[in-house]
C-alpha cells in the first residue's frame, strides 16, 4: 500500500518531465524556510492574534462544504476522495492556509512525507498571525522531515515550534 | 495391326474406366473425409476466432480524456456569456424548465441547468437541476438539488487516446441505448433478429422479393449477426471466401452469445462514417460525431438518421448528402411507425424536423490536439499502450476549456493581424498554467489550433532570450549583502574573452549603452550589456544553479551567452521555470491529469498536488516587484492596453538574435502564461517580445478572471528609500531617492544626509524586526 503510494507519488513527480529540484540546489529548502516562513503576516504595530480554524479561514466560502466532505471521506478511509475534495477547495480558495494544512495532514497520513512538508510550508506562508497555529504547522513540518530521514531539518522545525509556543505562553 | 489396335483399345478403355471407378470410389471417400476434417478444423478455427475476438473486441475501448469539470458556486467569477458558451459547447439543449438531463433554460440572468451527472474520485455528481443567478460577472446565487450551493457540470470529453489512432469508440451499454433506436434498428435491418440463428432464410427471401420487385439491389438480407461478423472480422471486400466464412461464423456467434450481447456489440461496433483518418464506429461515437451529444439524449429523428446511415455511411452522409440522408431518415421513421414504435403524430412531427447535424469540426472532441498530446505523453509513463487502447480508462485532465479557447483566440487574432493568411509562416505556441497547483489549463501549438502536427508548445526548443534575465537577477538577489534592486550596474560595452573563439561582446537591443543604472532598471528595460556585466559578476555557475533550482533540466553550458538567453527551452519548460517565480518559491510539477478512472467510473489512480519549497520567499518577492514594473513601465507595458492597472501582474519579454523568437512569460496570482511566436525554420521572424508576444499574452490574460499578485511584503522585506548610488538609505522626497523592496541584509547601515532622520526611523523598524528574529 505504502509502496504503491510512493510509486504513484514518484510517477506524479516525474510527470511533465519535471522532477523536483535536487536538494543540492542553491539555498537548500530547509535553510531557506527557516528564515522565510515565519509569522508571514505579522502586522506592523500591535500584533493581534487571529483565531485559525476552517470557519475563520474560509468564512462563508463554499469551500467549507468541501472540507466537511473531505473530513467525512477521510474518516471512512477514502483518502483519494478526501484528496479530491481538498483540491477542489483549493481551486476555490487558493490563498487558504487551512486548506493547505488539511492537504498536508492528509498527504502525511497517506505516507507521502515529502509532499506533506511542501504543503505544510505553504500553509505557513499563508498563515495568519497566530503563534499556536504556526507552531502546530512547524510540528507538522518536523514530522514530515523526520519521516524523510531529515533529522537536522526536523530538529530545526521543532525548535521553531517551541519558540512560537514559548512566545505565547 | 488394326485389329490388334482395335482389341487393344477397349482394354485401355477398360483400364481407364476402372481408374475412374477407383477415383469415384475410394478416392472420393478419402477426399471427402479429408475435406470434412478440414472443414471441422476450419470450423474449430473459426469458432476460436469468433470467441477470442468477440470477447476481447467488445472491451477494446480507448482511454477517454475529459476537461476539468466546471465548478459552480456562489462567488465564482463567470460571465453570462461564458456560462452560455460552456452550455453550448457541451451541447445543452435550450428547453423551458430544463426537463431532461442536458437541457437548460435562461431568463435574463436566471438559469435553470439540468446537468448530466458523472463519476469522479470523490463519487462524482448526480444529474440534477440547478437554479443559478448570474450578476456582476460572477455567480450570485446557486441552488442545487439537495439544497446545496455547490455543483459541477459534467466534464466535457475532449478526446480519446488509442494506440492505433484510427479507431475510436464511445461505448454505450445496451441498457443505455434508447429503446426506440433498437426498435428502429430491428425494423429496418433485421425484423427476425430474435427468431433466427444467425442466418435468416425468411429475411433472405424477403430481400430477394424486394429486389425483384424494384428491379435492383435494395436489400441485402444479411442479419444483424452477419453484419456484425462483417464489421468485426472481415474486410469489406465482397469476396467469395468472405461469403463462405460469414455464414458459419454468424451461426457460431449465435451459438456462443446471447441476442442481447450480439445486439450490444453491433450497436457499439457498426461503421458509421469517416472523420479524416478516423473511422467512426458505434452509435455512441456516431451520436457525438454527427450531433455532438450522448446517444441517450438524441431525439427520434436523430436516432433515425443514425439508423439510416447503416445502409451506406458515405452514400447517406447527412453532412455531404443532406437530401439523400433526409429521405432515408424519413423512411426509417415510417418503418418505425409501421412497427408501432412511433405514433402517427410523432411520425408527422419528427418527419418535419431538419437533420440538425452539428457542423464538422465544431465538436470539442478532438478540438485540442496539443493538450491531448501532453496528456498522452504523461499517461504513457504510467500506462503501456495496450492498456490505454483497451481498458476504456477515463482520464480527468486539467484542461480549462475557457482558458484554452481564450489562448487559441489570442494567438490566432494576433498572428492574423501580423501575418494575414500565414504567408510569412509566422506561428506560435501558448501554455497556460494555474501556478499554485501546477495544473496545465491550456496548450496551443499552432495558430490553426485544431491542426495536429508539430507540437511547438512541447517540442519547439528555442533560445529564450531575455526570459533568462529574472533568473540572473534572482541569482544576484540571493546574495542580499552584495546586491539589491538598487545596486548600480554599468550598461556599457564589455568584452569577455573566450577560449578558442572570438571574445563575447553583447550589444543592446537599440545598439546604445545607457551607462550606470540600478539592477531594477536593467531588468525593466531589459539592458543586455548591464545584465551581462551583472551576470559575470555574480558568476555563471551561480546563474546556472539558480536556473536548475527553477526547474530547468537541460544541460546548461557555462558560456557567458547563457546570460542573455542562448539557452534553448520549449514553451512548456519556460512555464516550469517561471512557476516558482509565480508562487513565491514553490516548485510544483506541472500536471495535465488529476484522476484516472476505469470504464465504470471507479477511481484507479490519483495524481495529487505535490509541492516543494525551492527558494526563499524574500528574494522572489523582490524580483516579482521588479517584474511587475516590466509590465507597468518597461518592455511589457503593451500589456496595459488590455489589462487594467488594478490587476497586478508580472512578467518578462524575450527576443532572440535577429528577431527569430518573440517571447513573453508572465503571471497573475492565478494564471501563468507563456507565449512564443516565431517560425519553424528558425529564420528571422521580424518580431520582438514586445511586438510579437506581449499582445497575445495581454489579450489572453484579459479574457480570464485574474487575481492580483499580493503586494503585501513578507516578513523580512521592507520598502526603503535609497539614494541614487544605491549604497545609502535616503528618504521620501530626497533628491533622486527611489523606493525599493529590500531584504534586511541589503539595507545599508549608512543614510545620506537628506534621509538620515527618515533612515534612523527605518533602522529602528529594522531593529524591531531583527528583535523578532533573534
Amino acid at each position: 500500500m505504502v509502496q504503491g503510494l510512493v510509486r504513484l507519488m514518484l510517477l506524479a513527480a516525474m510527470l511533465a518531465g519535471c522532477a523536483t529540484t535536487p536538494t543540492t540546489g542553491t539555498g537548500g529548502s530547509h535553510g531557506s524556510s527557516s528564515s522565510s516562513s515565519s509569522s508571514s503576516s505579522r502586522p506592523s504595530g500591535e500584533p493581534r492574534q487571529q483565531p485559525v480554524d476552517a470557519r475563520a479561514d474560509l468564512q462563508g466560502s463554499p469551500a467549507l462544504a468541501l472540507l466537511d466532505r473531505a473530513e467525512g471521506a477521510r474518516n471512512q478511509g477514502n483518502m483519494s476522495a478526501a484528496g479530491r475534495y481538498l483540491e477542489r477547495a483549493l481551486n476555490m480558495e487558493p490563498d487558504s492556509s487551512w486548506v493547505y494544512r488539511q492537504l498536508a495532514r492528509l498527504r502525511l497520513e497517506e505516507g507521502d512525507a515529502q509532499s506533506a512538508e511542501g504543503l505544510a510550508l505553504r500553509a505557513l506562508r499563508l498563515a495568519p498571525y497566530n503563534p499556536g497555529y504556526q507552531a502546530e504547522l512547524w510540528e507538522l513540518v518536523a514530522t514530515a522531515r523526520e519521516r524523510q530521514g531529515d533529522k537536522e531539518g526536523a530538529r530545526d522545525a521543532r525548535k521553531r515550534a517551541q519558540e512560537l509556543r514559548r512566545g505565547t505562553a | 495391326m488394326a485389329k490388334k489396335a482395335k482389341r487393344a483399345a477397349p482394354r485401355r478403355r477398360k483400364k481407364k474406366a476402372s481408374a475412374r471407378r477407383w477415383i469415384s470410389g475410394r478416392f472420393l471417400a478419402k477426399v471427402l473425409a479429408v475435406g470434412l476434417v478440414a472443414m471441422a478444423a476450419g470450423l474449430i478455427y473459426l469458432d476460436a476466432l469468433v470467441q477470442e475476438r468477440f470477447d476481447s473486441h467488445v472491451w477494446q475501448l480507448p482511454a477517454r480524456v475529459y476537461a476539468r469539470p466546471v465548478e459552480l458556486y456562489p462567488g465564482r467569477v463567470l460571465s453570462r456569456a461564458d456560462m452560455l458558451k460552456m452550455l453550448e459547447l457541451m451541447r445543452y439543449r435550450q428547453a423551458p424548465g430544463a426537463p431532461t438531463a442536458g437541457s437548460y433554460s435562461v431568463n435574463g440572468n436566471q438559469l435553470i441547468i439540468h446537468t448530466r451527472g458523472f463519476r469522479d474520485s470523490d463519487g462524482g455528481e448526480p444529474s440534477q437541476r440547478l437554479n443559478l443567478r448570474l450578476g456582476g460577472g460572477e455567480i450570485a446565487a446557486l441552488q442545487a438539488g439537495q439544497g446545496g450551493s455547490l455543483a459541477r457540470l459534467e466534464p466535457m470529453q475532449i478526446g480519446s487516446i488509442h494506440p492505433g489512432h484510427s479507431e475510436d469508440r464511445v461505448y454505450v451499454p445496451l441498457d443505455r441505448v434508447p429503446p426506440l433506436m433498437i426498435e428502429m434498428l430491428l425494423a429496418t435491418e433485421d425484423q427476425d433478429f430474435y427468431e433466427h440463428h444467425g442466418v435468416s432464410l425468411r429475411g433472405l427471401a424477403r430481400a430477394m422479393l424486394a429486389n425483384i420487385k424494384s428491379g435492383r439491389l435494395v436489400q441485402g438480407g444479411s442479419t444483424l449477426t452477419q453484419q456484425l461478423v462483417k464489421n468485426f472480422w472481415l474486410t469489406q471486400d465482397r469476396t467469395l471466401l468472405r461469403k463462405l466464412v460469414e455464414l458459419p461464423m454468424a451461426v457460431l456467434l449465435e451459438l456462443h452469445y446471447s441476442k442481447d450481447q450480439i445486439l450490444e456489440a453491433y450497436i457499439n461496433e457498426v461503421y458509421l462514417g469517416q472523420d479524416g483518418a478516423r473511422s467512426i464506429h458505434g452509435m455512441g461515437l456516431g451520436a457525438q460525431f454527427y450531433f455532438g451529444r450522448p446517444l441517450e439524449e438524441l431525439e427520434p429523428h436523430q436516432l433515425a438518421t443514425l439508423v439510416g446511415l447503416l445502409k451506406g455511411p458515405s452514400w447517406y452522409d447527412p453532412r455531404r448528402r443532406p437530401e439523400r440522408s433526409l429521405k432515408r431518415r424519413n423512411t426509417v421513421l415510417q418503418v418505425a411507425r409501421q412497427q408501432g414504435a412511433l405514433s402517427e403524430e410523432e411520425l408527422h412531427r419528427f418527419s418535419k424536423r431538419g437533420l440538425e447535424v452539428v457542423p464538422r469540426g465544431e465538436s470539442p472532441l478532438y478540438a485540442f490536439p496539443a493538450f491531448i498530446d501532453l496528456v498522452r505523453r504523461q499517461l504513457a509513463r504510467d500506462y503501456p499502450p495496450e492498456v490505454l487502447g483497451v481498458d476504456g480508462l477515463r482520464i480527468h485532465s486539467t484542461l480549462d476549456v475557457l482558458a484554452q479557447l481564450a489562448a487559441e483566440k489570442a494567438l490566432r487574432d494576433h498572428l492574423e493581424s501580423k501575418d494575414p493568411g500565414g504567408k510569412n509562416h509566422l506561428n506560435g505556441a501558448v501554455v497556460v498554467v494555474a501556478p499554485t497547483q501546477g495544473d496545465v489549463l491550456a496548450v496551443v501549438s499552432n495558430r490553426r489550433s485544431r491542426e495536429h502536427g508539430f507540437n511547438r508548445a512541447l517540442d519547439a526548443v528555442r533560445p529564450i532570450g531575455s526570459l533568462v534575465k529574472p533568473a540572473v537577477v534572482l541569482a544576484a538577489l540571493e546574495q542580499p549583502k552584495k546586491y539589491s534592486l538598487a545596486t548600480i550596474v554599468n550598461d556599457e560595452p564589455l568584452s569577455v574573452p573566450l577560449r578558442n573563439n572570438e571574445p563575447w561582446q553583447p550589444k543592446n537591443f537599440d545598439n546604445k549603452s545607457l551607462g550606470p543604472m540600478p539592477i531594477h532598471d536593467v531588468l525593466v528595460r531589459s539592458r543586455n550589456q548591464a545584465l551581462a556585466r551583472l551576470g559575470m559578476d555574480v558568476g555563471l555557475n551561480k546563474v546556472a544553479e539558480t536556473l536548475k533550482t527553477l526547474g530547468v533540466q537541460r544541460d546548461i553550458p557555462l558560456y557567458p551567452s547563457i546570460l542573455l538567453g542562448s539557452l534553448g527551452l520549449t514553451p512548456f519548460e519556460v512555464a516550469m521555470m517561471y512557476q516558482p517565480l509565480a508562487t513565491g518559491g514553490f516548485s510544483t510539477p506541472l500536471r495535465s491529469i488529476t484522476d484516472v478512472l476505469d470504464k465504470d467510473g471507479q477511481p484507479i489512480a490519483r495524481y495529487p498536488i505535490t509541492t516543494e519549497e525551492v527558494l526563499p520567499q524574500e528574494p522572489v518577492f523582490v524580483l516579482q516587484q521588479a517584474m511587475q514594473d516590466v509590465v507597468d513601465q518597461g518592455t511589457g507595458r503593451g500589456v496595459r492596453a488590455k489589462l487594467p492597472a488594478s490587476v497586478k501582474v508580472a512578467g518578462k519579454t524575450g527576443t532572440s538574435d535577429n528577431f527569430r523568437d518573440a517571447w513573453f512569460a508572465g503571471f497573475s496570482a492565478n494564471h501563468l502564461a507563456v507565449v512564443w511566436v516565431g517560425r519553424d525554420d528558425n529564420s528571422p521572424a521580424g518580431v520582438s517580445g514586445s511586438s510579437g508576444a506581449v499582445p497575445v499574452w495581454a489579450q489572453l490574460m484579459a479574457s480570464l478572471p485574474q487575481r492580483s499578485l499580493s503586494q503585501k511584503p513578507p516578513a523580512g522585506v521592507e520598502w526603503v528609500w535609497m539614494d541614487p548610488s544605491g549604497t545609502l538609505v535616503s528618504g521620501e522626497g530626497c533628491d533622486g531617492a527611489r523606493r525599493y523592496p529590500m531584504l534586511p541584509a541589503s539595507i545599508p547601515e549608512e543614510a545620506d544626509r537628506c534621509g538620515s532622520r527618515d533612515g534612523d526611523k527605518k533602522k529602528g523598524v529594522l531593529q524591531w524586526f531583527k528583535g523578532w528574529f533573534d
